[in-house]
């Protein structure tokens, strides 16, 4: 049976609070109450962070690391709504949402990491602003992005839902259709331009670092393949996690769609891994990947996994495959979240030597922020119209709903009783 | 209906063509500015400190934390005043380089206060400024947010964090600014019983590190001064016995950091240019699509009867 994903719809006759969801609730209220007690102490007792090693998993890992996975909506987006992949939008929806939900748990844990947060009032003085400072560019680009493009392409979903279910708002939002048409493509094509400055920034950062960071890792281009890498890892995300839902909830999947979103990562990965061995041999550095030292394991490791999904992307029966489309999709999210994370952390020498390990405290406050993250997800997914479906899943929907909310009318159309169309595209 | 790749490309470079045009000129113009290293102020103050001169007696050590009111680091060993590095109770310290074979050295460690400093270049909100008059690299607690980054970007280590507190501070050597303020000389030059370190305008100082240079070739390592151009310069100059890197001085080009690496980012967010340039193409691009994907829309709905999605 041939599907096609044509409109999102919610996941349905499955309650939002299952068992799995208290225990990442736990996890995300832990992380929440340690916050709340690092805010009180200090980060001297609660992390394990040294002058040598200023930056913990907080800042490496969950904002430097984790927002690439979050940046599936802007590459997905680009081939969407630039190239005019017109089978891509069935998924937008999808990728806005991890895209925001990541993006909101990086800028938290950033908030969390630094010292002085107070301060960052400093924000609203433009003159303050130090122009040169890559990480300047970060605090301020990260959260208008977050909370200005992805929050208002997030919006639909939810008026969709108020539409449908409190009639009474019809009008309302009716009069409010107009607006967000008119606004749209300005607002997105933003959401197309500020990943690339503030993932090429995330790069730019361990520029400063100089000699710090092994030199397989210190490039001139490493704001590049920094913001190259965040579009592949942020597709393979995306049809990790479509794969995740039809596991666990037995949605429909649309191979069509599939095949093109592995062409896009198949693509991206095989150009940034010719760029970077490129990169790599121009700058003298080859010979330091066959020194069989822990910095040619980690190399090796990426390029493995990341060149190794990209050509196995390429092949008939691995993407005609569930199975095995998700081992190699999650392959490449790792090999990329390995080659994010080298730079402050893996590939990352401090002097006087030391090593750095992050407490307890650190590893929840991080798992804290990923349960949040989860958490998210889970009631999105199954209160609003997200997941992509065939129509037919639609009409099922309506027929549960009628049974849920018999008060409420979900036809399929308002077309009949009404002159305006609900539609906020239309 | 597709718009075929290449069409979509048309549209992106007849979007593009002309700003990108016009605005590489104005790029260009400010860049041969921006790209260059700066000079030292007129009026830069300096340190120079010879390890041949200095007898490790720590006396600006204690000189500093008394002058910068610094509780005394016992944390290590007990004793008075002995940390084994910069740390947030130390803003000054003298190390000994003790090989197994060779002279052994004594060191001064403090910050640098570079001509082109990597950690102000670094700060988000210019809390670590370079002072225009007598390029001190001072901190100001009411902008620093406690991110750390210049910790990451001093290629000599210098700052330190003040991790155990609540309102953590960035600690280092600010020249003992308030002493300058009051026509003092900074604590530890003051206090150096050997003159082992002293104080004066930078111009002056390279100029007699020269001298002493000149004055007994071979005495000093590579027979040159330390800082007058590591990393863009630095307004605390070395004369050495022993090699630079063995007493923690690490060898780094003129255009090093943040020089070499950095530069271009103030480039393209100093006007914006570059951000408004992509946005413009990529508005153009997305109103264009966005009228077709409504149409799209619209056909799809006439089929299935279906209210669209956006």
């Amino acid at each position: 049976v041939i599907v096609r994903w044509q409109r999102g719809v919610p996941v349905y006759g499955v309650p939002v609070v299952t068992g799995p969801f208290i225990a990442t609730a736990a996890v995300a209220g832990l992380g929440v109450m340690l916050i709340i007690y690092r805010q009180i102490v200090g980060l001297g007792p609660t992390t394990g962070m040294t002058d040598a090693y200023p930056w913990g998993i907080w800042k490496t890992f969950n904002t430097m690391v984790l927002t690439a996975l979050g940046s599936g909506s802007f590459a997905i987006g680009i081939a969407a709504w630039i190239f005019r992949k017109r089978t891509l939008h069935s998924i937008m929806r999808v990728a806005l949402l991890i895209s925001f939900l990541v993006y909101t748990a990086g800028l938290l844990a950033l908030g969390v990491d630094v010292g002085r947060p107070w301060n960052f009032w400093n924000m609203l003085l433009p003159w303050r602003w130090n122009t040169h400072s890559p990480l300047w560019e970060v605090a301020l680009c990260m959260p208008v992005y977050a909370f200005f493009p992805l929050l208002l392409e997030n919006t639909p979903p939810m008026l969709e839902r108020i539409y449908y279910l409190y009639p009474q708002s019809k009008a309302a939002i009716r009069r409010l259709v107009p607006t967000i048409r008119a606004t749209y493509p300005w607002v997105v094509a933003l959401a197309y331009v500020l990943p690339i400055l503030h993932q090429s920034s995330l790069g730019a950062l361990m520029l400063l670092a100089g000699s710090r960071v092994h030199p397989l890792w210190q490039s001139p281009l490493l704001p590049w393949l920094y913001v190259w890498a965040a579009a592949y890892i942020g597709v393979a995300t995306v049809i990790v996690t479509l794969l995740l839902c039809f596991l666990a909830w037995k949605r429909p999947l649309d191979f069509e769609v599939l095949r093109s979103l592995a062409a896009l990562t198949s693509g991206l990965t095989l150009g940034w891994v010719g760029i970077r061995l490129l990169d790599i041999i121009v700058r003298g550095q080859i010979v330091t990947a066959f020194a069989f030292d822990w910095y040619s394991l980690v190399f090796w490791t990426e390029m493995a996994l990341i060149g190794g999904a990209g050509v196995a992307l390429r092949r008939k029966p691995v993407v005609e495959s569930g199975h095995s489309l998700f081992l190699i999709s999650l392959a490449t999210v790792i090999g990329g979240m390995i080659y994010r994370y080298a730079p402050p952390a893996l590939a990352f020498s401090s002097k006087p030597l030391s090593f750095y390990s992050p407490t307890v405290v650190e590893i929840l406050i991080s798992l804290g922020f990923i349960a949040l993250c989860h958490l998210g997800f889970l009631v999105a997914v199954k209160r609003l119209p997200i997941l992509p479906a065939p129509v037919s899943e639609w009409d099922n929907l309506v027929d549960y709903y009628r049974y849920l909310y018999p008060w409420v009318q979900i036809s399929r159309s308002d077309h009949a009783t009404s002159e305006h169309r609900p539609g906020y595209a239309d | 209906m597709e718009i075929s790749r290449r069409q979509a490309l048309g549209a992106l470079a007849k979007g593009g063509i002309p700003l990108l045009a016009s605005s590489t000129v104005g790029v260009t113009t400010c860049a041969a500015s921006q790209l260059a290293i700066p000079l030292p102020s007129a009026d830069a103050v300096a340190m120079l400190y010879d390890t041949t001169i200095c007898t490790g007696c720590k006396a600006c050590v204690s000189a500093c934390a008394e002058a910068n009111g610094l509780v005394p680091d016992t944390r290590l060993t007990g004793l008075h005043q002995s940390p084994l590095d910069l740390n947030a109770f130390t803003k000054n310290i003298i190390k000994l380089y003790d090989p197994v074979s060779g002279p052994q050295s004594f060191v001064k460690q403090q910050c640098m206060h570079c001509v082109d400093p990597a950690c102000v270049a670094a700060c988000p909100f210019e809390a670590l400024f370079k002072r225009t008059k007598d390029g001190i690299v001072a901190w100001e607690p009411t902008k620093c947010i406690g991110c750390r980054y210049c910790e990451v970007a001093c290629p000599y280590h210098v700052p330190k964090f003040e991790w155990a507190a609540q309102n953590p501070a960035i600690v280092k050597c600010e020249f003992c600014q308030h002493r300058l303020a009051v026509g003092e000389e900074p604590a530890c030059t003051a206090v150096c019983p050997t003159d082992a370190v002293i104080f004066g305008p930078r111009s002056v100082l390279l100029a007699g590190a020269k001298a002493r240079v000149e004055a007994a070739p071979g005495k000093y390592f590579e027979n040159r001064v330390y800082g007058e151009h590591e990393a863009g310069g630095t307004q605390v100059l070395y004369l050495s016995h022993v090699p630079f890197e063995a007493i923690g001085l690490p060898t780094l080009a003129p255009d090093e950091r943040p020089g070499r690496y950095l530069r271009w980012q103030s480039l393209i967010y100093k006007f914006f240019a570059f951000p408004v340039i992509l946005y413009a193409i990529a508005a153009r691009v997305m109103r264009q699509n966005f009228v077709e994907h409504q149409r799209e829309v619209r056909e799809e709905h006439e089929h299935s009867g279906m209210d669209p999605q956006l």
